[in-house]
């Protein structure tokens, strides 16, 4: 009896001061995270995708390929999944642009630079709900910060203005502007992010080609486009894709501005599929509207992450 | 017992206790322990708590903020009474469909949910409330009627809510500039709209305020016009006939006036608007004629006095044919998900006690509640507002209130609330001239009549051909919650 309470407790000994367990305790935490917040939703929304699942109930007839189908010859759908490549490839291409350039000029040393970095990191820090809200006003159809602004300095406002003479510029609701504005709030919100990455991604060039460059008497843009930017290459993979993860993920953006208005003309796919899955009761049609770019974003990432590796390599 | 001896001493050291450190073995055995009761610690609380009586309601933040105050403090009170705990939780109009569907999801949340008509399509998930919406009837008389249109699935013969009230939505005009325009009683047609607005925009430079964008003022807007313009999406018995016969040319004709009316006397910020715009338009003096409830007119009168007295009120626009409808503004559709279990019963008699006092809350709403019983007697006993002398029925009350408006600010006209009177005659659901079910709340959600008008407004297309594509987009919406067998019609 006592040698089997011993072997039991040696057993138990050996079990907790076992180095696998110890791993296993440690990791279990975010494994249980990702299954349970991030991977049951998903395998679930897939499910959702292929069913004709609706709000008012858990039943999810099996319909297969269904909610697809009706999607591609949907116009307003097609008008979604335009706009969203054009928010997501003008945002990439002005971010990096922009970005480059913003880093450009932090690496230099001058006299208050801790305060313009605090500056251009401002708009990262402040949650996406309340910054958006703020550009909301700033966009407001009769209130306009903006349209004041302009209408004080002669350009809008009064007959023969530069920019009309109607008191607003209706940001949010005439002619193409809707689909501008939203850019422009998304490039703000993302640029300091892709400053972030291209700084480091400066940094992490070695002095010595640098300065080997400038002793061959290469001039700026020599180097730069010979040297730096290609060396940068897989970095600017990294803001790539963090630029189409954020926006393709975001809905919080168009949702608060525009709410995919004027007639449907700057849905995104998050917003759609809300309108449609919750708002709208057809949660199976509003679940395929958000998985339809899964295997186009999934095929993306992989391609970049593999010449991001390449290129290291 | 074997070991090494850093590990034998290491045994010691923890069994004397004397040994404060954390080691490898009891991180493990707590950390497991800790995972263990997180884990179960919420079926636990949750097991505790449905020891109680509890009801739990959840309700949209009133337009009238004042209305809240005194509702929470109306079902405290009713709790305390009835040995209820109660406790109620208000979020934004817009968010009621998201956090339904995501409690319905869950399996569990609040007891009592008010919703718009977007309560249809909860219907699998809801308890029929045919009993208390019978209950009701035969204690109080035969409800308003579109609150039974909004409530009630002609399908599958199901209350799937009880709607307790709603609200109207009149036109609200400012008297000073209409009357410039030589029209001081406001429009009574769709065409003085049209021609006066223009006028006034063209004149004084304030333009009419009729949302052509993805909310629910715009949304009612465009169905006001089609009703009265004698066609609708669908018929008395669900079928769709926006395009179908003579509703074609009517459905093109209304579209037609709307970009008629956008040409010349809306500007692009409708396209733009959101459920508020219309209100702060009003307010700041840069409309001169919107749809919306009297929530404007209160606003109005605490931020801008000057512009609340210039705000008067005219009952539905009529279109050509001489028929006028409106829309319900906000209807009050109680709803209880089937996971409220025991707590249904104590749901509607709560329900029944706030039928009983409504008195209070078109009182305390500012009159921006009405009620859907308005045959049921005014309760006795104290209430919060000065006795209105041969009112006996909410119906008086309400007659008495909208000619002598106790809320109206001290230098104001008299009588401005007086052709609400009528409201019921001229205000209609959603689906009219049918149910509201959970096809009509779909086309609702995702704005597809406002938005037919809105793309011919705005050039991009023909009115016919908007008008086709609208109904095709409808149909499709309804065959799906026809297969789903929710939806009557064919």
């Amino acid at each position: 009896m006592a040698t089997e309470v011993l072997e039991e407790y040696g057993t138990r000994q050996r079990l907790l001061n076992s180095d696998r367990l110890l791993a296993g305790v440690l990791i279990a935490p975010a494994i249980i995270y990702i299954v349970a917040l991030m991977g049951v939703p998903f395998v679930l929304s897939i499910y959702y995708s292929l069913s004709d699942v609706t709000t008012g109930g858990t039943d999810a007839p099996f319909v297969g390929l269904a909610n697809f189908r009706a999607l591609i010859g949907d116009p307003t759908f097609q008008q979604t999944l335009y706009n969203t490549f054009l928010l997501s490839g003008m945002t990439l291409v002005v971010v990096l642009v922009l970005g480059t350039i913003q880093a450009e000029l932090l690496i230099r040393s001058f006299r208050g630079k801790w305060l313009v970095r605090f500056l251009i990191l401002l708009p990262w820090t402040a949650p996406v709900s309340l910054s958006v809200i703020g550009w909301l006003w700033m966009f407001d159809s009769i209130f306009s910060p903006i349209d004041w602004s302009l209408r004080e300095a002669g350009l809008l406002g009064h007959p023969g203005a530069l920019l009309g003479p109607a008191t607003n510029l209706y940001w949010l609701g005439s002619g193409g502007l809707p689909m501008a504005s939203i850019i422009l709030v998304n490039v703000w919100r993302i640029l300091p992010l892709g400053t972030v990455i291209v700084l480091a991604g400066l940094n992490s060039i070695p002095r010595e080609v640098e300065e080997q460059a400038l002793i061959d008497g290469a001039g700026y843009f020599r180097r730069l486009f010979q040297i730096t930017l290609p060396m940068m290459l897989p970095i600017f993979g990294i803001a790539v894709l963090f630029t189409f993860v954020f926006t393709f993920t975001d809905m919080v953006l168009v949702y608060i501005l525009t709410r995919g208005g004027p007639a449907n003309s700057t849905h995104v796919l998050t917003t759609l599929a809300f309108f449609t899955g919750v708002q709208g009761g057809s949660l199976g049609q509003g679940a395929a509207v958000a998985l339809f770019m899964f295997p186009v974003l999934t095929a993306l990432s992989a391609i970049v992450l593999m010449l991001i590796r390449r290129r290291e390599v | 017992m074997g070991g090494t001896k850093h590990e034998q001493s290491h045994r010691r050291r923890s069994r004397t206790g004397k040994d404060a450190r954390i080691t490898r073995r009891t991180f493990v055995a707590a950390g497991s322990a800790l995972g263990v009761a997180a884990a179960v610690a919420p079926w636990v609380i949750t097991s505790a708590r449905a020891q109680d009586k509890t009801l739990r309601i959840l309700q949209w933040s009133h337009f009238v903020p004042a209305y809240d105050t005194w509702f929470d403090a109306f079902a405290k009170k009713w709790g305390e009474e009835n040995g209820v705990q109660v406790s109620v939780d208000y979020i934004n109009i817009a968010d009621l469909a998201a956090t339904t569907a995501s409690e319905i999801s869950a399996g569990s949340g609040h007891h009592l949910i008010e919703l718009g008509p977007e309560a249809a399509q909860f219907e699998p998930s809801l308890i029929d409330m045919a009993d208390i919406n019978q209950e009701m009837a035969s204690k109080y008389g035969k409800p308003f009627g579109v609150a039974e249109r909004v409530s009630y699935n002609p399908v599958t013969k199901k209350h799937y809510a009880f709607c307790h009230g709603w609200t109207i939505d009149p036109g609200d005009y400012r008297k000073s500039l209409w009357e410039k325009a030589g029209m001081a009683d406001g429009p009574v047609t769709w065409e003085d709209l049209l021609t006066v607005g223009a006028k006034i925009k063209n004149e004084q430079g304030v333009q009419v305020g009729i949302g052509l964008s993805q909310e629910i003022d715009s949304n009612m807007a465009a169905r006001a016009v089609l009703w009265s313009f004698d066609t609708s999406l669908q018929d008395e018995n669900g079928t769709i006939v926006l395009d179908q016969g003579e509703n074609l040319k009517r459905t093109v004709d209304a579209v037609k006036y709307m970009k008629d009316l956008y040409d010349k006397a809306l500007t692009p910020e409708v396209f733009s608007w959101n459920a508020a715009s219309n209100n702060q338009a009003l307010i700041a003096g840069r409309a001169s004629y919107i749809l919306n409830s009297i929530s404007a007119y209160r606003s109005a009168q605490e931020a801008r006095p000057d512009i609340a007295k210039d705000i008067f009120f005219t009952p539905a626009l009529k279109g050509p044919g001489g028929t006028g409808w409106g829309n319900v503004h906000v209807l009050y559709n109680y709803v209880i998900p089937t996971f409220a279990g025991d707590n249904a019963d104590t749901a509607k008699q709560f329900i029944a006690h706030l039928v009983a006092n409504y008195d209070e809350a078109m009182y305390q709403s500012k009159l921006y509640n009405s009620p859907s019983f308005p045959e049921a007697p005014i309760a006795s006993g104290q209430r919060s507002y000065a006795a209105v002398a041969e009112a006996k029925t909410l119906n008086d009350l309400t007659a008495a209130w909208f000619d002598n408006d106790p809320f109206k600010l001290e230098d104001e006209a008299d009588g401005k609330l007086r052709g609400l009177k009528s409201a019921a005659e001229w205000t209609t659901n959603l689906g009219h001239p049918g149910y509201a079910n959970p096809a009509i709340g779909e086309v609702f959600s995702t704005f597809v009549i406002p938005n037919m008008m809105a793309n011919v407004a705005r050039g991009q297309i023909a009115p016919e051909e908007a008008v086709k594509d609208a109904a095709a987009q409808i149909r499709k919406v309804f065959e799906a919650w026809r297969n789903r067998g929710l939806v009557q019609g064919g």
